[in-house]
């Protein structure tokens, strides 16, 4: 994208099982803690999973201080704490029409299809009118806007902030990702016999299947003539599709080498700290994404995964990821995969399950999803060329 | 047997959306998926969900179904052998 | 000036203005749509609502543009929005688990529970390796669609978008305005729209 400005992070917030803030939460996963946890009979599934799952009455403590608990379902609790925790980092006013609101999430309120939900309006399924509930409790003017890409999301969400920015209407996107377990969407990964029965183990041989995850993240992106050292770029992204299946990756990684291609542009491989993958530990996903790294030329570059200390958030993964991968720069840190043992795809990919240091200062985030959907977004600290 | 076989056809149309498909048209010896029917992933999972709907059989691990769904004749010959309904 | 326009409600098919003739209604108008327009990609059948909306669609738009078809490119974006996102797929798929003694979840119903599905259709139909994306608005607002086409084409890969509102409530309930746009008609999107 152009050179003539520079589209910076200028706060944060995740919430998930592993605390209510970024700060609880990057050093739970730098101390390797996960919330990953076996779950029987739960919402009446007759079958177990693996999951990793908010207490809930956590998140209506914290929202009882910001307004009543009744009107709001629990997905639009998330978003809304989430965005505020962000939000009171800053000294952005909300309600100003120079301020937009982006949601990622692929189901929202989807559990209200269920006959047996009767404490919302059935209208609180639809995704707009969800996110309307987040900018009314703000008192933004701007209609929100709700990027649904499947499991890229939340960088197709990163990317369409850094265009809205750079198209000069807005000066502030706050840009929301999450996703919140149901019966919904458990039993339908159940049926695609896509979870793993035990905690997940991204890119190991014996790797089988994902786990789900509750969580909302935020990040806050603004548009500047010149970043400072500290600050954080969203350089380049793009999203490209692997027109080969609707719900099995590539085998080439046509998509997913695609878009890294277009995220790296001319920068040199070796300014690149790691490649932070999609990493959910099904079969296919995991090959998938070491065939696009290899053929992007990026097999020298380190590459880690994070659904080992959180599963599969969906719509929250690939802001969530971003955030922490962030953290990890600003201390020098390549977190860990956890979960990863014996290196089991074809191409051989630079994985550790201990954290490790670097003194580099950009990272590539990389998603894919069904439809055949895939993302890429390079980020930079300070100012330097992207 | 035959009934068997032109059953399972009807459910296999229904289930995977064979849209101007009959019973007749498929054979029972030809394969499913590659050449024969040119079924996907996704069909192979309907296709356990289709078995335990209809005759109760689970299906634990997916990979079984290579060997089960290779035609509808030996799909109807695991099924008699083992239906709980 | 749009390159072609498509609107498809459940009775009515207008393509770049023209009105075309039809027998059916709702749901059974795409199906009469697929037989007299595509016909030779049976995958159709087992597409959600709003995937055989979207299939048809771009195929009376991609006819109408007359290129050579099913080559490979990357310079081709499809975009849509809409309001109800998979709803449709959603209560199909709903069914499907909604009683504890019929519980049979359906995979092949559950993969269609994500609006952006449609878009990978018919990126594999057309072996479009370019930008797929769906954006969910609460209302049909063609003012905030046309900003975020323009912005589309800052992908530099971009020179051409299939986008449009593309909206499914139910099986027989629906609306298409797909359209054709080119990068150099970039500041026409929007009074073209409105």
């Amino acid at each position: 994208m152009g050179g003539k400005s520079m589209i910076v992070s200028v706060a944060n917030n995740i919430i998930s099982p592993l605390g209510m803030t970024t700060a609880e939460n990057y050093a739970a996963v730098k101390a390797g803690k996960s919330e990953l946890r076996r779950y029987e009979g739960h919402w009446d599934l007759p079958e177990p999973f693996v999951a990793s799952l908010m207490q809930r009455d956590k998140v209506e403590q914290a929202f009882a201080a910001l307004a009543d608990n009744e009107r709001y379902t629990f997905f639009e609790k998330m978003i809304i704490l989430s965005a505020a925790n962000a939000l009171y980092q800053t000294h952005i006013d909300p309600t100003s029409d120079k301020v937009l609101f982006i949601l990622s999430t692929t189901k929202g309120n989807v559990f209200l299809l269920d006959k047996r939900e009767t404490g919302f309006p059935k209208e609180r399924v639809l995704l707009g009118v969800a996110a309307r509930q987040m900018t009314e409790f703000f008192h933004n003017p701007n209609t929100p806007i709700v990027v649904s890409n499947a499991c890229i999301s939340g960088v197709c969400a990163q990317i369409e902030a850094m265009r809205n920015l750079e198209g000069g209407r807005f000066d502030y996107v706050v840009t929301v990702g999450c996703d919140v377990q149901s019966a919904f969407i458990v039993s339908g990964f159940q049926s695609f016999k896509a979870l793993s029965p035990e905690p997940c183990k991204p890119f190991d041989a014996n790797r089988c299947g994902l786990n789900l995850g509750d969580a909302a993240a935020t990040i806050i992106y603004t548009r500047k003539e010149k970043a400072d050292e500290n600050e954080w770029v969203a350089c380049r992204g793009a999203i490209r599709n692997d027109a080969n299946h609707i719900s099995g990756p590539s085998r080439v990684g046509e998509g997913s080498y695609r878009a890294l291609r277009y995220a790296i542009g001319a920068i040199d491989p070796d300014k690149i700290a790691f490649i932070n993958t999609h990493g959910t530990a099904t079969m296919y996903n995991d090959e998938m994404e070491s065939v696009a790294i290899e053929r992007a030329g990026l097999a020298t570059v380190p590459v880690n995964g994070l659904k080992g200390y959180y599963g599969h958030t969906m719509g929250a993964a690939g802001i969530l990821e971003t955030i922490l991968s962030m953290y990890a720069i600003d201390e020098h840190n390549i977190l860990a995969t956890k979960g990863f043992e014996t290196l089991g795809v074809t191409h051989p990919l630079m994985l550790s399950n201990q954290n490790q240091t670097t003194d580099k200062r950009m990272f590539i985030k990389l998603l894919s999803g069904f439809g055949g959907c895939n993302a890429a977004l390079l980020f930079a600290k300070g100012g330097a060329p992207c | 047997m035959d009934e068997l076989i032109y059953t399972l056809k009807q459910q296999i149309i229904e289930a995977l959306n064979l849209e101007d498909m009959k019973p007749e048209d498929i054979d029972e010896n030809a394969s499913l998926f590659g050449e024969g029917l040119g079924l996907d992933s996704i069909d192979a999972l309907e296709l356990i969900v289709l078995m335990e709907k209809n005759y109760g059989i689970k299906l634990q691990d997916p990979s079984q179904g290579k060997e089960i769904f290779k035609s509808v004749a030996v799909m109807a010959d695991f099924i008699q052998k083992n239906r709980t309904k | 000036m749009l390159n072609h326009k498509v609107i498809i409600t459940p009775n009515e098919v207008i393509l770049d203005g023209k009105t075309l003739d039809h027998n059916e209604q709702g749901g059974a108008l795409l199906t009469e749509l697929y037989r007299t327009y595509v016909g030779d990609y049976p995958k159709f059948f087992k597409m959600d609502t709003l995937s055989k909306l979207g299939l048809v669609a771009s195929e009376l738009l991609l006819q109408a543009e007359g290129e050579p078809r099913f080559e490979a490119r990357e310079d081709r974006a499809v975009v849509f929005f809409n309001r109800s996102a998979s709803l449709q797929a959603d209560t199909a798929y709903q069914a499907t688990i909604q009683e504890p003694e019929n519980f049979f979840p359906s995979p092949a119903a559950f993969v269609y529970t994500l609006p952006n599905i449609v878009t990978g259709e018919i990126a594999i139909r057309n072996k479009y390796y370019g930008e797929t994306s769906f954006i969910v608005l609460p209302e049909n607002d063609p003012k905030i669609m046309a900003q975020q086409l323009q912005l589309a084409f800052l992908d530099t890969m971009t020179q051409s978008i299939l986008g449009g509102w593309l909206d499914c409530t139910d099986e027989n309930h629906f609306e298409a305005h797909l359209f054709l746009i080119d990068k150099q008609q970039f500041d026409t999107i929007e009074s073209s729209l409105l």
